[in-house]
């Protein structure tokens, strides 16, 4: 039998695997193992072929509870919660919870333990950017940048580590300031970081902002629009990526971010490449805001709030006082008890606007204690971007969302 | 819109000055142009407006609640167009009734102000979901649905979030909810379950 190639051979499908409309669609379920979701979220996505037809995403499988715990541990005993929520950028969880019990108080931190909130809060903005940018790269395929983003941010930890200790979950901001002193090199340490990151910086921008391969898969992937990323109440760099100008420290400056000079950059298109400029420039300008506020910052001077009702005493007159010695015996079995009233504070997290809300009843424990995530509410776009897109680019999008799924989950 | 609101009289305007650093919004209730803007426009869901530390809280009549969102989102001076928050808050040991109260927050872009509108609702009753006003509140509404058991009408897909589909356990953020939940759990490797602690501390009557 002679087969002609430059036809197409005839081929008889049986009636049972003939495909209708609706058959065509095939079910596939990403995650919650999956590598390229970023912890343990699943999403279950309905293709027709290659096209994503529909999206869900299922989250929940790192749920704990965190709102229930708060409302049953003392004020201050919520501090370490805070960390293990979003534990790529555990200061600034520490920094938006202390910020809302000290508005809820009525209380506010010295000047110095304010500049060196900022600088730690911004270090830790650069750290989960750079795991972000590690772990988005690494799933669009380049491996090698993920070495070079955790090579600068190891530097980012041991700063972390001389101050607190810790490296992971910090747990370093109290309420009322810091509870420990500041280590003399610690300056230093910052400066030098300061002066080697922007080498690093230029590393991973010579390697992927005109690499083919990335812009083609970032640029037109993902689009959001700027009255959809309203509408579905996106913040930090996925709103601003739209083109959308808010951000907390610029809107509602808290802390001392109104002395400080630096700028928030906007992207155009809202797509993959845009949120990945807006989040290199924040870098950029994070270094800015640390080198001005390591150049302001007072070399001595109180880090804590003292004679508070609301804060702990110092550690040299609770050995030496009687008072203070009482006081922080209250304070540390009893806690102390905010006015009645509820708060929101919110603070610009790495991933967007972190918001605590708590209602207090004039007791110990907080009433309610909501804790309005950023990624959390990123991640209800996903289904928008996916409809319609291809399954591969699947991975980018949930990469420029930044999760952190102990922070979604909570 | 506009034509309906050249009607109503001059508003107090904001000053300069309090767009310096960390703008709340004007702290008297009637001085606030939002608490104005509702009142003249829902006078019988308006119930009142409390201030505590520069934060303006608007309560509402509970059917009301959509209407007055997308009224504060698409009026031409208010334009809380972020809903940055929905969550409730149980409040069966500080009242009688009603049980629950669902709170928003918003927020203006435009006019960098924030603003929080509650509404109370009873066990068993029904709140109108705010996912045709924004988007937003999908997942929020989800998540109170799936702590309190508050149902949303006209929400496209009301089920559980956070916990497992097939929970059956309750709403873990209503209050009469244990810490440890209603079941023992015997945990693996002992043969009993762990003894209960004391996990509440006494509150103030």
């Amino acid at each position: 039998m002679v087969i002609d190639f430059s036809q197409p051979t005839p081929v008889e499908i049986s009636e049972e695997r003939q495909l209708s409309a609706s058959r065509r669609e095939m079910v596939l379920n990403m995650g919650p193992q999956h590598p390229s979701t970023h912890g343990v979220l699943r999403v279950l996505l309905t293709l027709d072929g290659e096209v994503i037809t529909s999206c869900d995403p299922n989250i929940g499988y790192l749920h704990r509870g965190v709102e229930k715990l708060g409302e049953s541990h003392r004020y201050s005993q919520f501090v370490p919660w805070t960390d293990r929520t979003d534990y790529v950028a555990a200061p600034s969880n520490n920094l938006g919870y202390v910020l809302a019990v000290e508005k809820l108080c009525g209380i506010e931190a010295p000047e110095r333990a304010q500049y060196w909130r900022i600088i730690m809060g911004e270090l830790a903005r650069i750290a989960s950017h750079l795991v972000w940018l590690g772990t988005h790269a690494l799933d669009i395929g380049a491996l090698s940048i993920s070495l070079y983003c955790f090579r600068e941010r190891e530097l980012i930890l041991d700063i972390f580590e001389k101050f607190c200790g810790a490296r992971l979950t910090t747990n370093m901001m109290e309420i009322g300031g810091f509870s420990r002193p500041i280590p003399p090199e610690l300056p230093e340490m910052v400066r030098t970081f300061c002066k080697v990151f922007p080498g690093g910086q230029r590393d991973y921008e010579l390697i992927l902002s005109e690499n083919p391969i990335w812009l083609s898969r970032t640029r037109g992937i993902g689009v959001i629009e700027p009255e959809v990323a309203i509408s579905y109440g996106l913040t930090g760099a996925c709103l601003r990526g739209s083109g959308i100008n808010y951000d907390v420290r610029k809107a509602q400056p808290y802390l001392l971010y109104d002395r400080l000079d630096f700028e928030v950059p906007l992207g155009s298109h809202g797509d993959v490449f845009d949120r990945y400029l807006v989040r290199m420039e924040e870098m950029r300008q994070a270094i800015k805001i640390i080198e001005q506020c390591i150049d302001q910052v007072p070399t001595d001077g109180d880090l804590m709030l003292h004679g508070s009702p609301y804060t702990i005493p110092p550690h040299d007159t609770v050995l030496t006082t009687a008072e203070d010695m009482q006081r922080h015996f209250i304070w540390v079995i009893k806690g102390f008890s905010p006015p009645k009233g509820e708060v929101y504070s919110a603070i610009e997290h790495s991933k967007g606007e972190l918001g605590h809300y708590i209602v207090s009843d004039g007791s110990p424990m907080p009433y309610r204690m909501r804790l309005r995530t950023p990624d959390f509410v990123n991640l209800q776009s996903l289904p928008y971007m996916a409809q319609g897109a291809m399954l591969a680019d699947v991975v980018a999008m949930i990469g420029t969302i930044d999760i952190v799924l102990g922070s979604v989950d909570r | 819109m506009s034509e309906e609101h050249a009607q109503l009289p001059a508003r107090p305007k904001l000053t300069a000055d309090s767009w310096a650093t960390g703008y709340w919004g004007p702290t008297e209730p009637d001085l606030h142009p939002a608490v104005y803007a509702v009142r003249e426009r829902f006078p019988d869901a308006f119930i009142d407006a409390i201030n505590f530390r520069d934060e303006m809280t608007i309560r509402v009549e509970r059917a009301r609640l959509r209407d007055v969102i997308a009224f504060l989102r698409d009026h031409p001076d208010q334009r809380y167009n972020l809903l940055t928050d929905e969550t409730a808050v149980d409040m069966v040991r500080l009242r009688d009734t009603p049980r629950f109260d669902i709170v928003v927050q918003l927020y203006s872009i435009p006019n960098r102000v924030r603003l929080r509108v509650k509404a109370g609702v009873d066990d068993g009753e029904t709140v109108p979901s705010l996912v045709p006003v924004h988007a937003a509140a999908n997942w929020m509404e989800r998540e109170v649905y799936d702590m309190f058991g508050i149902v949303f009408e006209d929400h496209p897909d009301l089920r559980r979030i956070l916990l497992a589909d097939d929970w059956d356990e309750g709403h873990p953020l209503r209050k009469d909810y244990p810490l440890r939940g209603f079941r023992e759990y015997v945990q693996p490797g002992f043969t009993k379950p762990a003894p209960r602690i004391r996990t509440r501390l006494r509150r103030p009557q």
